[in-house]
């Protein structure tokens, strides 16, 4: 006998990723979910954006890895709070960890919330968190085809970030290639190229998480 | 590399399902896997196998059906399964299409045997 269940096989992280948003709406929380290889770079962009913030910005920081606190204990050095989830094994975050990490923060006292996840551009892609915007990081160290490689991971992240560019001189990473190869996978998706080591880069990425931030908030306080 | 976390959830759901048909054996569990859910189908029958071993979906198979991409046009409307290289309208050449199959990663049916349910 045939039964029919036509159901997500991930309808239950759905379901928590819809309470994230909801909790993230009410508390007017613009979340961020940064995916890349691992080394591409996503621990550094954050260190440097944290750096740049004034003190009072009211921001906190996620961050997911196999094993070892050492992310969390970088990120710590700029004052705000950081919280590391390790996964034990598992390769990505899902719904279920961000709302477990959350448990014991005041979320009004928060406008941003960055959450980084374990380097892979594979499984991560699959499990919403109920963030506003996937951001995904390409360094110039890795190939300028894994866009194409990817394609999964290039179509969802709103914003793409080419990092390492300072090293642009002595690798030979095709830059505008990879911008096409980016764009073809996603026509409309932001790109920001940034180095942490020479801080390029940074003002503009900085203005893309506030002018989203700004939109977010907006959109979904319409929209619920 | 996910690929026995989603075994795991699709098992969770699906033994869900045999309780509500009370004494019923699973023999199959029919999934729809798109190209872009990064998943790879192999993986996730080995990951669907080892964890139903001494379950009540020991004896389940796994049917896959495997979804291609296919981007719409939002210019032209034509539908199409974009090319490794470009996704832009193969008619037009318009660079703006839209994805509208290839993420699935559902679960369509399941096949019981036994006790019929009353």
């Amino acid at each position: 006998m045939r039964v029919e269940i036509e159901e997500k096989v991930l309808s239950e992280n759905d379901r928590l990723a819809q309470q994230l948003r909801e909790r993230f709406c009410a508390h007017k929380v613009f979340c961020v979910n940064l995916i890349s290889s691992p080394g591409s770079g996503k621990t550094a962009l954050l260190e440097r954006t944290l750096e740049a913030l004034p003190r009072t910005a009211r921001v906190a920081v996620l961050t997911g890895d196999i094993q070892t606190e050492n992310d969390a204990r970088r990120l710590a050095r700029a004052g705000f709070p950081v919280k590391q989830i390790t996964t034990g094994g598992t390769c990505h975050l899902d719904a279920s960890m961000i709302i477990k990490a959350l448990a014991d923060w005041d979320l009004d006292a928060i406008d941003i919330l960055f959450v980084e996840n374990v380097g892979n551009l594979v499984c991560p892609t699959s499990y919403d968190l109920g963030e506003h915007a996937k951001i995904v990081l390409l360094s110039v160290t890795e190939g300028e085809d894994k866009p194409l490689k990817y394609p999964s991971i290039f179509a969802a992240a709103e914003l793409c970030i080419i990092s390492k560019v300072d090293l642009l001189p002595y690798v030979p990473f095709n830059l505008p290639q990879a911008i096409a190869n980016a764009r073809q996978v996603h026509p409309g998706m932001g790109i920001v190229e940034t180095s942490c080591t020479k801080l390029q880069g940074l003002t503009e990425w900085l203005a893309w998480l506030e002018r989203r931030k700004t939109c977010a908030i907006e959109e979904r306080a319409n929209q619920m | 590399m996910h690929e026995l976390s989603i075994a795991s959830a699709i098992l969770d759901r699906v033994t869900a399902a045999a309780e509500q048909n009370a004494g019923a054996r699973v023999t199959k569990v029919g999934l729809r896997v798109g190209e872009l859910a990064s998943v790879d189908p192999d993986a996730l029958a080995f990951g669907f196998e080892a964890l139903a071993k001494g379950t009540a979906l020991a004896d389940a198979v796994l049917e896959i059906e495997y979804r291609k991409r296919k981007q719409r046009c939002t210019a032209c409307n034509l539908e199409f399964e974009p090319g490794e290289i470009s996704s832009n309208c193969p008619a037009c050449n318009h660079a703006d299409t839209v994805c509208i199959a290839g993420k699935e990663l559902d679960i369509s049916f399941i096949e019981v045997e036994g006790p019929p349910c009353a």
